[in-house]
């Protein structure tokens, strides 16, 4: 019996966001915006829905004068992440 | 990228791999590290043969530069950890490792002078006859400390110049315990030079390359 797929994740953007977070120890906005090709708006929003289902913590600070924000996986987005790559395997027959 | 767009699995697992080296390539050393250090090293050991070998002598301990090398390295990490719009599970390796070096060589550099001052006491006549100091003959102990974190660096970046800089480093420190005070010098000095130096010259070189095709 196949498990669903976790909507949140089963979304390009928000899936590359996931890959890209689960990579580093956090990334700044602009990085995520650089490697996903995605407009700044777009990813904005997706990555709001992101944080609202405590797969990532966002946090909102000043670098030189400009604001600046940072991604971070959390514990719950690293397994939600495993989860969805097993479920992933099992659909694929691995 | 469409937020929106469904995703077969197949497409999902590529966009997974994808994306995982995407952030595996994001780490980016500059090389100014390694030069700066491989050359005031290398410096310094050649210099200390030289004041030995013929015979001059300079006003100060040429190894301070040691320390003031401290001051230039403390604004370029700051600097370059700025300047990084990501931060890796191998930026972290390489800083705690870095860390670790610093610290046990201080430690080394305390734990010779207190040894140095016991051996002076009951020796100082042969250190006073032979113009070495006491922590000329450690030189061994130095290069074993060097090449653990050039070899993690080099394991860590998957940088094969760096590795053999460690092993280079390792062998050094095996010959050493055979040589003279001032051929450990010239070990110290080839150390430094092919262990830091010449891999941060290549990394640098990396490095430009990779600026000017926008990718850091």
């Amino acid at each position: 019996m196949f498990k669903e797929l976790d909507p949140i994740l089963h979304s390009q953007l928000r899936l590359a966001v996931m890959s890209l977070l689960i990579g580093v120890k956090e990334a700044e906005f602009t990085f995520l915006k650089e490697k996903t090709g995605a407009t700044a708006g777009n990813l904005s929003v997706q990555i709001q829905k992101l944080k609202d289902a405590g797969y990532i913590e966002v946090i909102k600070q000043f670098k030189d004068n400009y604001p600046q924000t940072i991604c971070k996986i959390t514990a719950q987005g690293i397994r939600a992440f495993e989860e969805y790559v097993k479920n992933l395997q099992s659909y694929l027959g691995k | 990228m469409d937020s929106n767009k469904p995703l077969t699995e197949k497409e999902s697992l590529e966009l997974i791999t994808s994306m995982l080296n995407k952030a595996k390539q994001s780490y980016h050393d500059s090389g100014i590290g390694p030069i700066m250090w491989g050359s005031v090293i290398t410096f310094c050991s050649l210099i200390t043969w030289a004041r030995f070998k013929f015979g001059f002598d300079i006003p100060f301990d040429i190894w301070l530069l040691t320390l003031l090398a401290i001051i230039p390295q403390v604004f370029i990490s700051i600097k370059e950890n700025r300047a990084k719009k990501a931060r890796t599970y191998n930026d972290i390796a390489m800083d705690y490792t870095w860390l670790a070096f610093g610290v046990s060589i201080f430690l080394l550099i305390h734990a010779n002078t207190g040894i140095s001052k016991g051996f002076e006491k009951d020796f100082g006549d042969y250190f006073k006859s032979s113009g070495f100091r006491f922590y000329d003959y450690t030189t061994s102990l130095f290069l074993i400390i060097y090449g653990i974190p050039t070899f993690i660096s080099g394991g860590i970046m998957k940088f094969r110049p760096m590795i053999f800089g460690g092993i280079l480093c390792w062998i050094c420190s095996i010959v050493a315990v055979y040589t003279p005070p001032l051929t450990d010098l010239l070990l110290m000095a080839a150390s430094a030079f092919f262990a830091w130096f010449i891999p941060g010259l290549i990394i640098r070189r990396r490095y430009l390359k990779l600026r000017l095709q926008g990718n850091v």
